[in-house]
């Protein structure tokens, strides 16, 4: 899940506040969108019978499609205080910008971005955006109007995963195929964190407190920092050789964590990383891909397993139930409010 | 088109993984069968023109055959579109070439308004049919059907895909398309960029990626498939582009692609190492697009459809003659052809010896060819220079039998597949890179699959001479190498000195493996066999069955292959008396390490992992040229291809953009 400060914080303390005490049974009041590749049926063919970013209306169980039926969209950012107008969707084909809520699409990279995996604005200044792709970061300082290539200081460029600073719009963390690096000029350079040099495949940061982040890895398990990502050391030891696709740390408490991954499943704990409990009974399958904490639902877990579509959880992970999207290889869960979206 | 079918990737969040399906078959129409009944013997060397007279390679001779080739092609295309028939009949290019011709225009339109519907969904592979049709054809539509190609512009958004191909094609659409719209607002484009943004970026990346394909070589490089995805867009650019600049480059570049595959052709067939070639290909040569496409440019073989062959007829492009002499020489035969490629751009697990062009990580391939009269052996070095589809060195030879089936080929493979492939080359996850990629590349985690690199390889050539060296650590997935032996081998024996001799046509090929093997049928899986409705496996009954392949599981294992030119010997018998008295020393203790002496005394020694020498002096990497054959000579970043033949001198400066047709002066010839 990407990090969800900028949704909080357009909600409102009112409404997180309150949301701490809702039980599951309260009617959210967010859209649930979800990038996906609908491979379960493909075969013979390089293409998913079907892939983009699908939604979950507040209210509804039902996911439709959502946006320009362009193929690879891995992830989809709104600007804070547009009040949903300007969006970003990343793809494999680059950049998609509207300033309409959606209602249209502009390509705002050129033929040299690719790949796009992950993409954000910075919350403290929502001019600045960055976006990590599998040939290097980037960086757009208007809004995602134009962007720019940002690789100075990285000895591989391959990335994935990126988390602006919810404080500092200048400073950025960019999960890499050789750790994690920080930047503290807007991504004009880039330095190692204190922490292995692994591949990076997702970093999940905490809400309540952002200087807790998560980050799962490719056969390293999952790695943790207290310091706003200066430095990382290895959690759980349960799954420390495992492909860890998946993390998430809930926004209304730091302690709850969750991580996911190939044949690993669904790992959550319950304070702050220092013990944790396997949470894949119920799920379809071990293969987890996205875990997300809703964000207004009190314990509220989503996951998705690979093509096997998605399941949650108000029990933090004791109990899963049907989430809809069968056959869908996930890639991300943003949560956006409700009915901002056409 | 008749036969042409078009099975188009898309992608997902991942890797585009390439895919163009053409099913082939010989396309001789009733009118182009009279044609051919009164002009057969321009239209190509057939055998009863071809012994009774050589073939006339002057200036004049070639482009008046290539003309008539042509007009086939075009007529050929637009008798596709049948007044009585706009419901089934015809594609794309089929349109186009009615509407160039002006034959059959309200049928053309009709044809062309019911495959309009509903949506496309063939990405790039829309994109460059539909722009052919807008500018070879567009002078022919009415306004409803500009109405509706303006509509589809706007509302599909074609994905560019993830390959060299790809964007090639993709952005040439662009190009095009744009240019048709010049002035049209960001309203009017799917992807909310006005027609002048289109064409800059179109622009700016076509000129990026010939600037890198001729200083530094393709990443898909001599692909007998995907050439026919470099020479559409390029005719697309040659014929059409307003940009002087950008029009002449790109016939410069069609130029280019196809020196490069004339110099390593043997009778239209493209030899030696090849980036990408699917199961039907590498055990059919001849079942390739290049095969089809080399009809029209040479006279090789016979017309079969082919999107390039109508986009190369529609251009207007004419190949300059002394590419078919070239492509037809004897005289310069036997010689060695090399040339520096690279590898697809690496993502991620780059080798630390990989490197920089831009800011993309890629490997060089040094690739070698030893071109005859009768056959091309080729190789490069091996190793992953390829996802998925890579042939490393292959034996192709002169043949009789039918173009599309004739297995008239030999090489050896390391099957590999594993997620690190899978993702140094595509932007997908580790754990579900190498089952994605096998939902559209059937046979890439299969164990008798034939296409394939490996990162335990090792190959090196000298003339006639190939040592194939390998390191199979343990645990690998697919622990053996297949050497293909293919049907249409005769008087194939298993020596007692170790040595397998066979024959392929006019070619006697000894083979000796440094670890025992078994036999097994090729495809012994039978994934190809069974796939009858797939895309892989189409037609294997025909063009891939009753072949054999001698598969050895040694971990430290390779082999020698000697070949010679059946005129060179007496008999069968006397080449491999002469092969059994060869000196061979090796080992497979360690690494595998092997010392031969060919059959031109020339010394070839490699250890696997250290550079292989020839007569005791290390082959020199470091100075691979660009191309170097008795045609030409060029340096890496040169940017320039300076072909000469005869007396002619041909020049394609790509830093000035110009051509250059000069004499060579008598005292360089």
């Amino acid at each position: 899940m990407k990090p969800s400060l900028p949704l909080l914080a357009r909600a409102g303390a009112l409404l997180f506040a309150a949301s701490l005490v809702a039980s599951a049974a309260d009617q959210p009041a967010h859209d649930i969108y979800a990038a996906v590749a609908m491979t379960k049926a493909q075969k013979n063919s390089p293409t998913p019978t079907d892939s983009g970013l699908y939604v979950r209306r507040a209210g509804s169980t039902e996911w439709s499609l959502y946006g320009p039926r362009v193929l690879g969209i891995t992830s989809i950012a709104d600007q804070p205080g547009t009040n949903g107008q300007v969006l970003l969707l990343s793809c494999a084909d680059g950049v998609l910008r509207s300033t309409n809520g959606g209602a249209s699409w502009r390509k705002t990279t050129g033929w040299d971005v690719a790949d796009v995996r992950c993409i954000d604005f910075a919350p403290s200044h929502p001019a600045t955006a960055y976006a990590a792709t599998c040939w290097g970061p980037l960086r757009s300082t208007d809004g995602g109007a134009t962007w720019e290539l940002a690789q100075n200081g990285l000895p591989k460029l391959y990335c994935q995963t990126l988390s602006p600073d919810p404080a500092n719009a200048q400073r950025v963390l960019l999960g890499t195929e050789a750790g994690i690096y920080v930047s503290n000029d807007g991504a004009k350079s880039w330095t190692p964190t204190r922490g292995p040099a692994v591949c990076i495949l997702r970093i999940a940061r905490g809400v309540k407190n952002p200087d807790t982040l998560i980050a799962g890895t490719l056969g390293h398990g999952v790695l943790i920092s207290h310091d706003n990502g200066a430095s990382w050391s290895p959690t759980d030891a349960g799954s420390a050789t495992a492909n860890l696709y998946a993390a998430a740390i809930d926004p209304a408490d730091t302690n709850r964590l969750a991580v996911g991954g190939w044949g690993v499943g669904l790992r959550v704990s319950a304070d702050g990383g220092k013990t944790w409990t396997d949470r894949t009974a119920g799920l379809p399958a071990k293969n987890v891909f996205v875990v997300a904490f809703d964000p207004e639902v009190k314990g509220r877990l989503w996951a998705s397993t690979f093509e096997e579509g998605t399941r949650y959880s108000d029990d933090l992970g004791a109990t899963w139930q049907d989430g809809g999207l069968y056959g869908a290889y996930a890639f991300d869960f943003v949560f956006l409010p409700a009915a901002r979206t056409p | 088109m008749l036969v042409e079918m078009q099975k188009k990737a898309s992608l997902s969040y991942l890797p585009f993984f390439a895919t163009v399906m053409t099913l082939k078959m010989p396309r001789i129409s009733s009118i182009t069968a009279l044609f051919l009944l009164v002009s057969t013997s321009v239209l190509t060397n057939l055998p009863v023109f071809a012994a009774s007279a050589p073939l006339d390679l002057s200036d004049a001779a070639i482009a008046q055959r290539f003309a008539v080739r042509r007009q086939a092609i075009l007529a050929a295309s637009a008798a596709q579109i049948k007044p009585g028939n706009t419901t089934t009949s015809g594609g794309f290019l089929d349109v186009a070439s009615a509407l160039y011709l002006g034959q059959n225009r309200e049928a053309a339109l009709a044809r062309f308004a019911v495959i309009n519907q509903p949506m496309p969904n063939a990405n790039m592979f829309w994109t460059y049919p539909m722009a052919t049709v807008m500018v070879a054809g567009g002078p022919g539509f009415d306004e409803p059907t500009w109405q509706r190609v303006k509509e589809l512009w706007r509302i599909y958004w074609p994905n560019r895909g993830d390959t060299e191909n790809h964007w090639c094609m993709y952005y040439s659409s662009m190009y095009l398309a744009a240019q048709t719209f010049e002035g049209a607002g960001p309203e009017q484009w799917f992807n909310g960029r006005s027609s002048a943004e289109n064409l800059a970026e179109a622009r700016e990346y076509i000129l990026h990626w010939m600037n890198i394909a001729v200083t530094r070589g393709q990443g898909e490089y001599d692909s007998p498939s995907y050439i026919q995805e470099y020479i559409v867009p390029m005719s697309m650019l040659a014929g059409w582009a307003n940009d002087p600049v950008l029009r002449q480059r790109a016939r410069m570049m069609l130029d280019y692609l196809i020196y490069d595959y004339a110099v390593e052709n043997i009778d239209g067939f493209y030899g030696g190492a090849h980036s990408r070639v699917y199961p039907r290909q590498i055990v059919a040569p001849g079942n390739t697009p290049i095969a089809a496409i080399s009809w029209l440019l040479f006279g090789f073989g016979q017309e079969t459809a082919d999107p390039a062959n109508t986009l190369l007829a529609l251009s207007g492009y004419t190949p300059p003659p002394i590419l078919e002499r070239i492509a037809r020489d004897t005289t310069h035969r036997p010689y060695v052809e090399r040339e520096l490629k690279r590898t697809r751009w690496r993502m991620r697990n780059a080798e630390p010896d990989s490197i920089l062009i831009g800011d993309k990580r890629t490997l060089p391939v040094y690739k070698y060819s030893y071109v005859d009269r009768e056959f091309v052996l080729g190789s490069s070095q091996g190793g992953l220079l390829q996802p998925i589809q890579q042939q490393t060195w292959s034996l192709t030879w002169r043949t009789d039998k039918p173009t599309a089936t004739a297995a008239n080929t030999f090489f050896a493979v390391q099957p590999y597949s594993s997620p690190l492939e899978g993702t140094m080359f595509f932007g997908g996850d580790w754990d579900t890179v190498t089952d994605l990629i096998a939902r559209s590349k059937a046979d890439y985690d299969s164990p008798d699959k034939l296409p394939s690199g490996s990162p335990f390889e090792q190959v090196f050539q000298h003339g006639t001479a190939l040592i194939g060296l390998y390191d199979l650590p343990k645990g690998n997935r697919f622990p053996h190498i297949t050497t293909f032996f293919s049907r249409d081998l005769v008087n194939t024996t298993e020596d007692a000195s170790g040595w397998i001799f066979t024959q392929g046509g006019p070619v006697y090929i000894a083979y000796r493996p440094l670890a025992p093997g078994v036999w097994k049928p090729n495809d012994w899986t039978q994934l190809l066999a069974k796939d009858v409705k797939g895309f892989i496996g189409a037609g294997f009954d025909k063009w891939g069955a009753g072949s054999r392949c001698y598969v050895s599981d040694a971990q430290q294992n390779g082999y020698v292959v000697q070949v010679a030119p059946a005129r060179d010997f007496a008999s069968f018998a006397a080449f491999q008396s002469a092969v059994r008295a060869l000196p061979i020393k090796f080992s497979t203790t360690g690494k595998a390490e092997v010392t031969f002496t060919a059959l031109d005394g020339t010394v070839l020694h490699g250890r696997y992992g250290s550079t292989p020498t020839i007569n005791g002096k290390a082959i020199d990497y470091a100075h691979w040229p660009l191309f170097d054959s008795p045609f030409a000579h060029e340096k890496p970043d040169s940017a320039r291809l300076e072909i000469r033949e005869g007396g002619d001198r041909y020049l394609l400066d790509f830093k000035n953009t110009r051509i250059e047709e000069t004499a060579v002066p008598p005292a360089q010839k």
